[in-house]
């Protein structure tokens, strides 16, 4: 951490309270982790001795839960719930050791409920996902540079694609609403801390035991669904799947813990006179996410179960022969899935709606208008989920209807438009990076949002689903839009969770490698997409080879400014200029706390008299 | 990134934390609850498919109707009898201990209905079909529940003799406690109608 | 298109308060991006786009086709006026390390609200007659054909396709129609998902085992089709392709003759 961290620190360093809590931290959960998924293996194996793909799947899936739980036990993540169960609950002084009080860097390896820590957790762990994730989607571009192209085998091709895609989609989930929610939105709100401390801490730590699962898939055969893990065919794939499964699992549970985190400390920690027009838009559009993924993400969880009971203990949810579905496979995979592409949009669209006000120094167009479009997209999302069943056969009757709900939602979403043009409108802009990040949303989030009413019409989604034109639809609003955000809001708050500038040189060249080399690389994949390349495909016929060649030109572009964007976070972190308190001249709450920040974030309770977007001349 | 000098802790209001707490259980609810429908959802859907003839093979096997609504009263008792402890606090040493001696059996009964399911075939170590799946994992479900509730029914029970159960925030908690017990009862019920309809 | 309608300053009427708005140099500027860049997007809609389609032999690849064409002329004002707005705000920037002066303090217009909504609002209703408009006319040319239509039963398995003409006593991995015939696909899976999706004639529908689904169109052109699965179904699901034919229909009889099958 930075240096300014260690100086203070290390001179306040408290009596530590005589509990096993000051004990525990990542390394004892990893052995105690370890420990447990041993034994489990070879219980197991000592249990079900049988060479069958259902007794390698049990013992392959119950070691990595034993994984999971064993590093939960090792990191004390139970001590909480268990000193409540006996009656003795922590005292005061354990409480301030948990939130990490005077424990410098090692705080970050420890259980430690300071939703700051947390926050800075996140956005570690995003990156190395991001990282991951890119790396792989550097291969499989790569792999698809020409027709007939055995760079890797179709055995990889596919699992790179089905792990690329489950990693970015875990990380754009968490991209805005882990760092960001965690360690800014409290502040923005002006909370002391989150309303649940310990299951903040518990919700990260839950979605870091997953990460060791989800990279073991390599070593049990890969992912070769894709991320959306369509069944009967995950019921037949190999011991990979069962790493995509336990994954997932950990996942919901990490994320409904999460969401109703976040949710309450919105609801019931906002500061004096912070009534509900008052609060910043990102705050909304962050409890929006997160709120929504509780009623979805359950759904995904069930279906991921019945696939694990179907692989592990032969009941029959996906199998027809005895009488499961493929299709209910889809629903419930939908059911979440549709709400969850929101998830991840949101956050991002909020990010810059707050960041445009500040950058064009004029007060954000018609916060009322905002709300009802993230709301109303919320209310929609719930219901469109089988425009990605158009044409599985399931009741194609019902096709009409679900393609109405899915067009319906271009209403909502052109508000979002509206909000943002109007804020810019007859502003000044300036242009650091953040507000660069505004321009490229406007830009990416339109095409995506077009080709999606396309896709949303039955007669052409009857030509373009399953093809590269999807791809690169949801490319532009997953990445154009929702990681551009992200990057934002990282390049925004950036001086207040490091207490350093961005280094901006770096920042403008990864911006536009990033963008540019994102254009040319997903309108290649566009014009593949209508020429009739299926997507998912580890080669392809000389028809489509200019378009994909265009288009890994570009993924390479991409790849090359994201490596850009990770020296500037680096460089910056450890060495940038050191940030003033306010220097965007920002009219939110977390402007207003030096750093380091206060153990609880306020030495007195802010007091909000109006909404933070009192920019223009006449309100100044 | 934060450092301080201070050596206190802040301490909201216990009706402030307790309504928060309140709030946090709710949604945790509206999760499960969530999850329980798309099970339900899952059930009925391939009921009404029957892909195969496979819902229900012919000679199939299923759970008695009434074990559902056996497996659903010691919630139902539970949640009575917390809900009322925890309205007369002077009843609460005992009832607690009921709730939890009610819930107690009712996972030992669930554990032993799991493992006689009367649907398994022999040789393959698999189940007969659609309905088989779905009823054990709606058993399982419910065994979920009840290893939750029995472990915080345990908790209250021992608080409450300890006497560590006193004061505003606990009185929350004991609420809060009781809008989860509630919502086991009508998860159990929703699932015990579910069960109800086996055949096609 | 509501480009017309961006600044108002507060005269009485309406239609002044339009007027005036319009004279703004601003309005004026950006109004003219706004039809530059609309009709780059319906030159990308009618005449560069369709270049990415293969060739289109069927009337439900038609009016798939006709969809995307024209629905990107329909969003192109739309996404002339997003653009223009964003690139003439670009026109006065500021660099530097303090902020800029404030801007004019412009809250929020209801008027401006108001037509905005109404707008995507009735932009989201051509889209949906539109689409359901289609969709109901596959679905009749379907009906209409049930009696003569050429049944296909498809089966997808990993990772080839079969295909067989119970009417006719033919099996075959090829497929060959013949032109202006109506066909019914009936697919179905013995294993995983697939995806049957005969390029060039607009059509796609999963396979999926022990259940049959339906897929109609009727071939209008001689040609060669490109058959797909669209669906990831396992390792080598990017080869599971074939190629059929469109053929006149005496063709076609001599085929189905050729292969040992009795012409109906
Ligand atoms: C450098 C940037 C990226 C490149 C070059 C890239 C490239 C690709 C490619 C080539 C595919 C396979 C398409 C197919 O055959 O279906 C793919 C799939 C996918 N990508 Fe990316 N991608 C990038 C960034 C992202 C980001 C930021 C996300 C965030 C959500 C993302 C999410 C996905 C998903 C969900 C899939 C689908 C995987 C599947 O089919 O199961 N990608 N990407
Ligand atoms: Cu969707
Ligand atoms: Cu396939």
């Amino acid at each position: 951490m930075t240096t300014l961290d260690h100086a203070k620190v290390s001179e306040s360093r408290p009596n530590p309270p005589k509990s096993l809590i000051t004990k525990l931290n990542m390394g004892t959960g990893m052995i105690v982790g370890i420990v447990f998924a041993e034994v489990m293996y070879f219980w197991g194996k000592s249990m079900w001795d049988r060479q069958e793909a259902v007794m390698e799947n049990r013992i392959l899936t119950l070691s990595m839960f034993a994984w999971c739980i064993g590093f939960l036990i090792g990191i004390g993540a139970f001590i909480g719930p268990f000193r409540w169960l006996i009656g003795k609950d922590l005292t005061d002084e354990e409480q301030l050791f948990l939130a990490g009080k005077g424990q410098g860097v090692s705080r970050y390896f420890r259980y430690c409920t300071d939703h700051k820590v947390v926050g800075i957790q996140y956005l570690v762990g995003v990156m190395v996902m991001l990282g991951a994730g890119g790396t792989m989607a550097m291969m499989i571009r790569t792999n698809l540079i020409t027709p007939g192209s055995k760079w890797v085998n179709a055995e990889i091709y596919n699992s790179l694609v089905g792990l690329h895609g489950i990693t970015m989609i875990v990380a754009l989930i968490i991209v805005s609403t882990g760092p960001f929610g965690n360690f800014i939105l409290p502040i923005m709100i002006g909370a002391r801390d989150m309303a649940f401390p310990r299951l903040n801490a518990l919700s990260w730590w839950l979605l870091f035991t997953a990460i060791p699962v989800l990279c073991s898939a390599w070593f049990f055969g890969g992912i070769p669904t894709g991320w959306t893990a369509y069944a009967p065919l995950s019921v037949q794939a190999g011991g990979g799947m069962n790493a995509f499964i336990v994954t997932i699992i950990i996942f919901a549970i990490s994320s409904a813990i999460a969401g109703a985190n976040i949710t309450t400390t919105v609801v019931t920690m906002r500061a004096k006179g912070m009534k509900w027009n008052r609060v910043p838009i990102f705050v909304i559009g962050a409890t929006i996410s997160v709120a929504m993924a509780i009623p979805a993400f359950p759904s995904f969880m069930a279906s991921q179960m019945m696939a694990a009971f179907d692989r592990t203990i032969g009941t029959h949810f996906y199998d027809a022969e005895f009488g499961g579905s493929g299709w209910l496979y889809a629903h419930l995979f939908w059911i979440m899935g549709h709400p969850e592409v929101y998830v991840i949009l949101i956050p991002g669209v909020a990010i810059l709606m707050e960041i445009a006000p500040v950058f064009a120094r004029s007060p954000l167009f018609s916060y009322t208008t905002a709300v009802v479009g993230l709301a109303g997209i919320v209310g929609l999302s719930f219901l469109v989920w089988a425009h990605h069943m158009y044409i599985s056969g399931w009741l194609p009757s019902l096709n009409g209807p679900f393609m109405v709900t899915t067009e319906m939602i271009s209403i909502p979403t052109g508000l979002l438009f509206l909000v943002l043009l109007g804020t810019i409108w007859r502003g000044r802009p300036w242009m650091k990076l953040p507000m660069l990040g505004v321009y490229a949303l406007l830009w990416n989030f339109l095409i995506g949002g077009i080709t999606g009413i396309y896709l949303s019409d039955v007669p052409a989604d009857d030509y373009l689903h399953g093809s590269m034109f999807v791809t690169a639809h949801f490319h532009y609003t997953l990445m154009g839009a929702a990681l551009t955000g992200a990057i934002a809001g990282l390049a925004y708050w950036f001086p207040k969770m490091t207490g350093r500038m961005l280094d901006e040189r770096s920042g403008y060249i990864s911006f536009w490698l990033v963008q540019i080399g994102f254009q040319v690389l997903f309108l290649g994949m566009f014009a593949a997409g209508s020429q009739g390349q299926p997507r998912r495909v580890a080669d392809y016929e000389q028809a489509f080879a200019t378009s994909d060649l265009i288009s890994t030109i570009g993924a390479y572009l991409v790849g090359i400014g994201m490596i850009v964007l990770l020296y500037s976070v680096v460089h910056s972190w450890r060495k940038g200029k050191i940030a003033p308190m306010n220097p965007w001249g920002a009219k939110t709450l977390e402007w207003t706390v030096p750093y380091p920040i206060y153990l609880e974030n306020f030495h007195e309770a802010p007091v909000v008299t109006s909404d933070p977007y009192g920019y223009g001349r006449s309100e100044k | 990134m934060s450092t301080s000098t201070e050596h206190v802790m802040h301490h909201d209001a216990p009706e402030v934390v307790g309504r928060r707490e309140r709030l946090g259980v709710r949604l945790i609810i509206v999760a499960d609850g969530a999850f329980i429908f798309a099970m339900i959802f899952s059930y009925f859907y391939l009921r009404n498919l029957n892909v195969n003839n496979g819902w229900l093979p012919a000679d199939g096997h299923t759970f008695t109707v009434s074990s559902g609504w056996l497996l659903a009263l010691p919630f139902i008792i539970a949640a009575i009898s917390h809900n009322f402890g925890q309205k007369r606090r002077e009843s609460m040493g005992v009832l607690s201990i009921v709730t939890f001696v009610v819930l107690a059996i009712g996972l030992v009964m669930q554990w032993s209905q799991l493992s006689n399911m009367p649907f398994m075939l022999a040789e393959e170590g698999g189940f007969e079909g659609a309905y088989a799946s779905m009823a054990f994992f709606l058993g399982g479900a419910n065994l979920l529940h009840y290893v939750l509730g029995t472990f915080v029914a345990l908790g209250i029970a021992i608080r409450t003799k300890r006497g560590s159960s006193t004061g505003t925030h606990e009185t929350w908690r004991l609420r809060t406690a009781g809008s989860w017990f509630t919502w086991l009862a009508i998860s159990a019920v929703a699932c015990a109608i579910t069960t109800s309809f086996a055949a096609v | 298109m509501s480009d017309q309608h961006e600044v108002v300053d507060l005269p009485p009427t309406p239609g002044e308060r339009l007027r005036n708005a319009m004279k703004a140099r601003d309005v004026r500027i950006t109004m003219i991006f706004g039809v530059v860049i609309t009709a780059f997007f319906v030159f990308i809609g009618l005449w560069f786009y369709p270049k990415f389609m293969p060739e289109i032999m069927s009337e439900s690849m038609k009016r798939g086709k006709d969809v995307i064409v024209y629905f990107t002329v329909i969003s192109a004002p739309i996404a002339g006026l997003v653009i223009a707005i964003a690139l003439y705000t670009l026109f006065d920037r500021h660099h530097g390390d303090t902020p800029p002066e404030e801007a004019a303090s412009f809250r929020t217009h209801t008027p401006i609200v108001f037509v905005w909504t109404l707008v995507s609002a009735i932009f989201c209703i051509v889209a949906i007659v539109w689409g359901l408009t289609e969709m109901n006319v596959n679905s009749e040319d379907a009906t209409a054909n049930a009696k003569t239509a050429l049944v296909v039963e498809v089966t997808g398995s990993q990772w080839v396709w079969t295909f067989n003409y119970p009417e006719l006593g033919v099996q075959s991995e090829q497929l060959n129609l013949p032109v202006d015939r109506p066909v019914e696909f009936r697919v179905h899976s013995v294993d995983v998902n697939h995806s049957f999706w005969p390029v060039q004639l607009g059509v796609k529908v999963d396979a999926n085992d022990r259940v049959t689904t339906l897929a109609h169109t009727t071939p209008n052109v001689l040609g060669t089709i490109d058959i797909k699965c669209a669906e990831l179904c396992g390792l080598y699901h990017a080869y599971m392709e074939t190629q059929g034919k469109v053929m006149k229909e005496a063709d076609f009889n001599s085929w189905v003759t050729a292969q040992g099958g009795h012409v109906a």
